[in-house]
Order: C-alpha cells, then structure tokens, then sequence
C-alpha cells in the first residue's frame, strides 16, 4: 500500500480525527493573534516620532534616536540595575516558594489540615493589588503593624516604604505572600502524578523521607519545574509597573525605579509615546534573548524544553 | 478617511463663515446659516460629547455629570444635549493619552490644554486635534468676546504666541480665589501654650516643638506630600524666597529655584526638623486620608491645605469628639520677624486648567460654541456659580443667596457635595468664577480670614505666566525636566530625611545643571519674552 505523507494530507487526515481540538484551539490562537501579534506593528513608533493626528503609518521616521535618547538617559544605568536586581531576587526567592510548599504540603498526611492550609495560602491570589499595597503601605507607616511588631521585639519605628534598602524585600516578600500557593497548586497536580510504586520501591531499598523527596519526588516533577523555570525567566524583565508605582516613592526611585514605571511615567503621564515604545521594545528583546538562552541551556542539561 | 472628509465640511463651513463675516459685519444671522448649512447636515439632533474629570464632591453621589441636577439644567437652558464621558477618578492624564493615541476624540474636551498637552496648544492645532478659536469666538461667542474685551490682561492669557484662542478658559474672577492654600495651626492649642500664630521660621520651630513636647505630637506638622499641587504651593519653601520650580524673579526672568541658595537653607531647616521630630515621619507617602486623621485625632497640629476641603472638613469632623477644635491660618513664614514674605503660592486667574478645547471631531461647532459660551453670559454666569434660582439659590438684596439646599442640605450631604450637584462654581469648569461663592461656602469665621492671611505676600509678582513654548521647544523642554524633576524630586527628600548630607547640596546643584538646566531656562525665558511681546 502506498503511503501519502504530504503535509496537505497528514493535516487533513489529523483534521477529520481531532476537529473538535482544533475548533477547540481556534479562540485561543484568535486571542495572540489580535492582541500580541497585531499590535507588534504599532511597535515601528519606536523608530518613529509619533504623533496621534498623522498616525502611526504617517509620522515621520527617525531611526534609532528614541533608543539613543534612553541609553544616554542618566537613568539608563539605574534603570536595567534596579529591573535585573528585582527579577534575579523575584527569580531567586520567588521561585522555588511554591514548589517547597507544595512539597511540604505532598508530606501533610491530615487531609483536613492540608486542604485548609491550602485554601488560606491561596486565597491572597484573590486579593486586589490595589488592596494588597494600601495595606503594606498602611503597615509600613511609623504607626502602622510592621512597626508596631518591630518595637514588640525591641527594634524602634521607622517609615519602612521610605527606605531604600527595605523597598525590594518588601516588594518580593509581599509577592511571595500573594502568589505562594496559588503557584503551588500547579506543582501539587504535578506531584499526584509520581508513580506511587517508585515510592514503595524505593523505601524497599532503604531510602527514607529526605532520600525519597530528592531521587524520587523531584526527578518526578523536575519536567514541569523546568517548563515553570523557561517561562518565568522569559518575563524576567518584564515587571509589571503596577505594583511599582502603587508602592514606590521618590525617595526609594534609587531602588524602586524599573523600565516598567519608567514607561509609565514617560509614555502616559508625559505622553511621549514613541520614546516609551522605544524603551519597551528594547525590553522586550532582552526577555526574548533571555528566553532562547535559557531554553538552550535547559536541553544542553535536562532534556527538557520548550521547543 | 471618514475623517478627512469631516475636515472638508469643517474647512468650508470655515470659509463660508469668513466670507460671510467680510461680508456683512454685525449679521450674525447670515453667518449663522451658512456655517450650520454646510456643517450641520450631518449633526443635527445628535448629542455633543463632552470629556472632563468628574471632582471628588460630584462623584460621592453621582456617576455622572449628567445625572445631577447642574448637568440636567445646562441641557435644559441650553437646548443642547449632551453625553457627559468621565475618565476612572485620577486617571485624568492617562485616559487623556489614550483617547489621543486612539484619535476618536469626543466633541468637547476639557483638560489643561495650556500645560498638559505635549508641545503645547499651538501643537494641539497644528496636529489637528483642538480647532482654533478666533473664528468661532468671533461667528458664535458674543459673551466670551465681550468678556474678552473688558478683561485684556486675561485676553493675552489664554491665546498662544500666536494669537490663536483655543479654548474655553476657567477664570478666577477675584484676587481672593487665587490663593486657596496656605498654612493652618491649631489655635486651641496655641492658646492653651500661651503661644502666638506663627509667622517666622523661627517661631514655627518653637511651636512645632510646644506641639511635640506638650501635646505628644508624633507628627506635629503633617501635610499631603503627594500632592503635587502643594509641593508647588509648599509655603516654607517660599519663606526662603525661592520655589520649587519655575518662578518669575524680581529681575522678571525665569528662574528655577530647586538650585538656588535659599533652597539649600530650605532643606537644612526642613532636616533639621525631621531630625528633631517635628514633620510627619512618614512625609514621602503621605495621603489626604493619612493626614486628616493625624490632624483631627491631634497626632498633628499643623498642616497646609485648602480653606474648604480641609480646614473646614477637618474642623467639622473634629468638634464631634474635641469641641474645642480650631484651626487658624497662618501667614507665609519669613527669616525675620514682622518682614512681609516676598515669595508665596498665589495663581493666575487663568491656570489653563479644566478649560474646554474644540476637538476636530466635532460635527456641529456652532452648537458647541454657543453651548459654551453660554457660560460667559449674565444666565450661564449665575447657573455655573449659584445653579438654579428658587432651588439652590434665592437673590436677597441683588445678592444671590444658597439655599438650605445647600447650606444645610437635608439629606445631609457636606456643602462641598450639596454645592458640587448644583454648581461648578466651587471647583472649576469653564466659566468665571465668581467670589460671591467662596464668601457662602465658608461657614467659619477662620476660613474667611484664609484669603487675608495667606495672600499676605508678594506672590502674585512671582507667579509664571501661562507661557507657551513652541512645540520643538516644549519637546526639549519635557525631556530635559523629566530627567531634572525625577532627580529633584529624590534628592529633596534624601536631604530632609538625612539620608544625603546637605553639604552635598553643590554636587546637586551642579549635577542638574548638566542635565541641561540652562537650556531648559532658555526655553522659558524665550517664551517669557514672546508672551510679553503679546
């Protein structure tokens, strides 16, 4: 019999056996198309010097001045400094959080105990960032609660949100506090599906807890920590600025400041469009660069990737 | 494409009416016909959309401009409907952004276009985003032009260098609605202390510290330091005779006094207080709510603000648990004692801000004019300050009375909130606003002292001009003062927190400089000087 491999054939021969997954995948792909791909064009402002009356096809081009501007820009430096900074301890704190709790939590034997410490661990998820930063501001006030506890213990009382140095835990600590278990319930899925047997067979060889967590749990989930890790780094740069600018002060810019807020400020609040596109793109190659890098690395040493 | 033809019917409507006005001078009616046959086709009977922040005291109690009862009555004596759009409360500036970059701009716009538009209103024209003005004043505005007439001083105001008008302005119609913020203390304690109102750093520094040791202030002078607006007012910073900004010298050029040696006398003091205990700790993220509770539960006794919406406000609240509550407003401080302050926040009567452009997007521009120029007239001029005559106000003796509708409304509400259903008067809006208003809104002794008190200066002389820089300008311009305001803005609170070492000052100083200061004040001042060429 004569086999026909055609990509016109082999695609429709997949069409008529998953039509329903196609139909299925057909609002998801509509969605990136509208609203990542086709914006992508309205990126070329960056090289342009924009103007909302003519238009992004008719502004006049400028080259690269907007990216000149932002790297001779005396923020430049602070600004890649502060967003790296706050990624790498976001990446470095953030990260692994939710996977050590959802292997503590793989240890709870009580169901009740653990179903409830779940539910009060992600329940934070729900909670708006609005409010999440009213209350970490109002806490970090000379009267407020983090004070207040700092005094219990024999510290003396200090506007928190004024300090610098104190800006990134709180930024991360207050992170982690939010998104730990919700990030937590993707690992735990994860870890139901270890093979039981490999349990029992190793505790046949004389593994005990600790052994059995590190070659037999982790290896288990090591694909979807490794899949979690190349995405997380692909936004490494990519801070959002609204938790930033809900928290953040003059006195803590030296800190606080990421591209992000930088955008904000400049493209909405000062409406210099182009200049903000500029900065944006240029981010946005950064996280692409760093995507591809860390996909590589992950197959050089796990097997593991995403393409 | 829809677009360029509505600019089409624009441009002959435009050309019909100057034909029209060369014509026959005075026939309103003519022109009037011309201009509406040939843009009115398509517009006629629609709504006018009208864009602007809805304030704080309409939005307690409404959605919508339109829902109150001073929106239903514009409509109702105008003829005119319209569908009022307001952006999410704050978000003034970034909606604003938006709604350019989308280019589907409501009829009526109305915004700082003086200030807040990038490159200035002669760009907002040549961009074809707001129409000019002149034609429209002259075909359809017959009060703004006669107010215009009487008033040249704010004639030159609200026209750019090129002597296009290009909106609707909100005037201050009195010296006494141009210095609205300023110092307040309480006096109960003060008096209680054996203290006076004080006038001099000096004395500030002694009060504050009675305040802190004898009332166990924690924050004994407290103010909303993320309001921009009273960073720019901020009376201590103009004791030592400079500003926080652009400011007019007495050499009538710009000056930036962030650089100045009395700023560096300014932040020493201000360090020193913050050392000793007597600002608010908790200075860089401040918000009104934080302060009114320090101020009425007297963790503070001292602070700046508005004669209405705070000292009043804070007052009422206050007498509910302390009833002896009072504060009093306290003049700009000077370095030496019964010396008059050189330097103080007081405003032009035209500010740019809440004033109504003309978007290119309007259909019906005379409908839209009349609409507004309305507000300039003896009626509109009434309803915008005092609202409806039998319902919010009565006239006694010529003179136009609020009701207990207002005064003492029965559902309750605040004054603020009770006038702000019936008037714009007491915010802003485009019309001129009259000081009969402010003399009813405040029901305290202390506040009808604010406008003595705090216009005790030399202000006015110091305030800059609503300049306009050309668009190239305004773009250099931005650029520089974004990098320059970042810094200052930092830098300032590291010097009074301690955190810099005030001897650092010079490398400040010097480190604003190279971010291009001196071309930044080339801009102004060459502005300056084609606004005085006006």
């Amino acid at each position: 019999m004569k086999e026909n491999n055609s990509f016109g054939y082999r695609l429709k021969r997949d069409w008529i056996r998953n039509r329903s997954l196609y139909i299925l995948v057909v609002p998801v792909l509509l969605f990136y198309i509208l609203f990542h791909y086709k914006p992508m064009y309205g990126a070329i402002i960056a090289f342009k010097d924009y103007t909302p009356a003519l238009g992004v096809h008719d502004s006049p081009w400028v080259g690269l001045a907007n990216f000149t501007r932002f790297f001779k820009s005396v923020y430049f430096g602070r600004l890649i400094r502060n967003t790296v900074l706050l990624s790498v301890y976001n990446l470095i704190f953030g990260f692994p959080a939710p996977i050590i709790l959802a292997l503590l939590l793989n240890e709870v034997r009580n169901k009740h105990f653990k179903n409830v410490t779940q539910t009060i661990t992600y329940l934070p998820h729900f909670i708006s960032l609005i409010v999440v930063t009213g209350m970490l501001t109002d806490f970090s006030m000379t009267s407020g609660l983090f004070n207040d506890i700092i005094e219990f213990f024999g510290g003396t009382r200090s506007p928190l949100l004024q300090n610098p140095d104190l800006y990134r835990t709180m930024y991360i600590a207050s992170g982690i506090w939010q998104q730990v278990g919700w990030g937590s319930i993707i690992y735990l899925s994860a870890l139901a599906g270890v093979d039981q047997q490999l349990y029992e067979a190793a505790s046949i060889d004389g593994a005990g807890k600790w052994k059995q967590l590190l070659n037999v749990t982790l290896p288990g989930i090591t694909p979807t920590i490794i899949i979690m890790l190349i995405m997380r780094v692909g936004q490494l740069m990519s801070m959002g600025y609204e938790k930033t600018i809900l928290l953040y002060n003059p006195s803590t810019y030296d800190t606080a400041d990421i591209i992000s807020s930088y955008i904000y400020r400049v493209g909405l609040l000062e409406q210099d469009w182009s200049y903000s596109t500029a900065v944006g793109l240029f981010n946005s190659v950064i996280n692409f660069c760093l995507l591809i890098f860390t996909n590589k690395m992950s197959k050089k040493f796990s097997e593991t990737s995403l393409w | 494409m829809k677009r360029r033809h509505f600019a089409l019917l624009m441009a002959a409507a435009m050309t019909a009416g100057t034909a029209a006005g060369c014509a026959g001078q005075g026939s309103t009616e003519t022109e009037t016909t011309a201009a509406s046959a040939a843009a009115g086709q398509t517009a006629a009977g629609e709504k006018l959309q009208y864009w602007c922040e809805l304030t704080t005291t309409v939005a307690a109690n409404y959605t919508n401009l339109g829902d109150t009862p001073f929106g239903q009555g514009w409509q109702k004596s105008t003829g005119v409907e319209i569908e009022f759009l307001h952006p999410p409360t704050g978000q003034q500036k970034e909606q604003f952004s938006l709604i350019l970059a989308d280019g589907n701009l409501p009829d009526l716009m109305e915004y700082n276009w003086t200030v807040d538009y990038p490159g200035g209103p002669e760009k907002a024209i040549k961009d074809g985003v707001i129409m000019p003005l002149n034609q429209v004043f002259e075909q359809y505005c017959p009060n703004i032009t006669k107010y215009l007439a009487e008033h040249p001083e704010i004639d030159r105001m609200i026209k750019t260098d090129e002597g296009n008008y290009y909106v609707f302005p909100f005037i201050r119609g009195d010296e006494n609605l141009m210095n609205t913020i300023g110092l307040m203390v309480r006096q109960d304690w003060l008096e209680e202390l054996n203290m006076e109102v004080p006038t001099t750093i000096d004395e500030w520094h002694d009060v504050l510290t009675a305040f802190k040791n004898e009332k166990g202030c924690v924050a004994p002078y407290s103010f909303e330091y993320t309001n921009n607006q009273y960073l720019g007012a901020d009376p201590f910073v103009a004791a030592f005779g400079v500003n926080r900004s652009f400011y007019l010298g007495s050499d009538n050029t710009v000056h930036f006094g962030a650089t100045e040696p009395g700023f560096k006398d300014y932040l020493a003091t201000m360090n020193q207080w913050y050392e000793e205990g007597l600002i608010d700790p908790d200075l860089a993220t401040l918000k009104n709510d934080q302060v009114s509770a320090k101020i009425t539960n007297g963790q503070a006794g001292a602070s700046m603000g508005q004669a209405g919406s705070r000292m009043g406000t804070w007052t009422t609240a206050a007498r509910a648990t302390t009833p002896e509550f009072t504060l009093v407003p306290a003049p700009v401080p000077t370095l030496e004692k019964g010396k008059q302050a050189e330097m103080g926040y007081i405003e032009n009567p035209f500010s740019g801000r809440a004033s109504v452009a003309i978007t290119t997007s309007c259909k019906d521009i005379e409908q839209a004019a009349r609409l507004m120029d309305w507000a300039y007239g003896d009626e509109g001029h009434m309803y915008f300050n005092f609202g409806i005559e039998g319902e919010s106000y009565t006239m006694v003796d010529g003179y136009p009375t609020y009701t207990d509708q207002i005064l003492k409304n029965p559902d309750g509400l605040p004054v603020s909130q009770a006038m702000s259903a019936y008037i714009r008067g007491n915010y802003n809006g485009p019309f001129v606003q009259d000081i009969r208003y402010l003399e009813q809104y405040y029901t305290m002794e202390e506040q009808r002292q604010t406008p003595i008190v705090w216009g005790q200066c030399n202000g006015a002389a110091h305030t800059m001009p609503p300049i306009t820089p050309t668009s190239d300008e305004s773009k250099e311009f931005s650029t520089i003062m974004n990098e320059i305001n970042t810094y200052r803005d930092e830098m300032i609170l590291k010097f009074i927190f301690g955190t810099e070492s005030i001897d650092n000052f010079d490398t400040y100083v010097k480190n604003i400089e190279n971010m291009g200061l001196a071309r930044a004040l080339e801009i102004e001042n060459t502005a300056l000087g084609r606004y005085n060429a006006r």
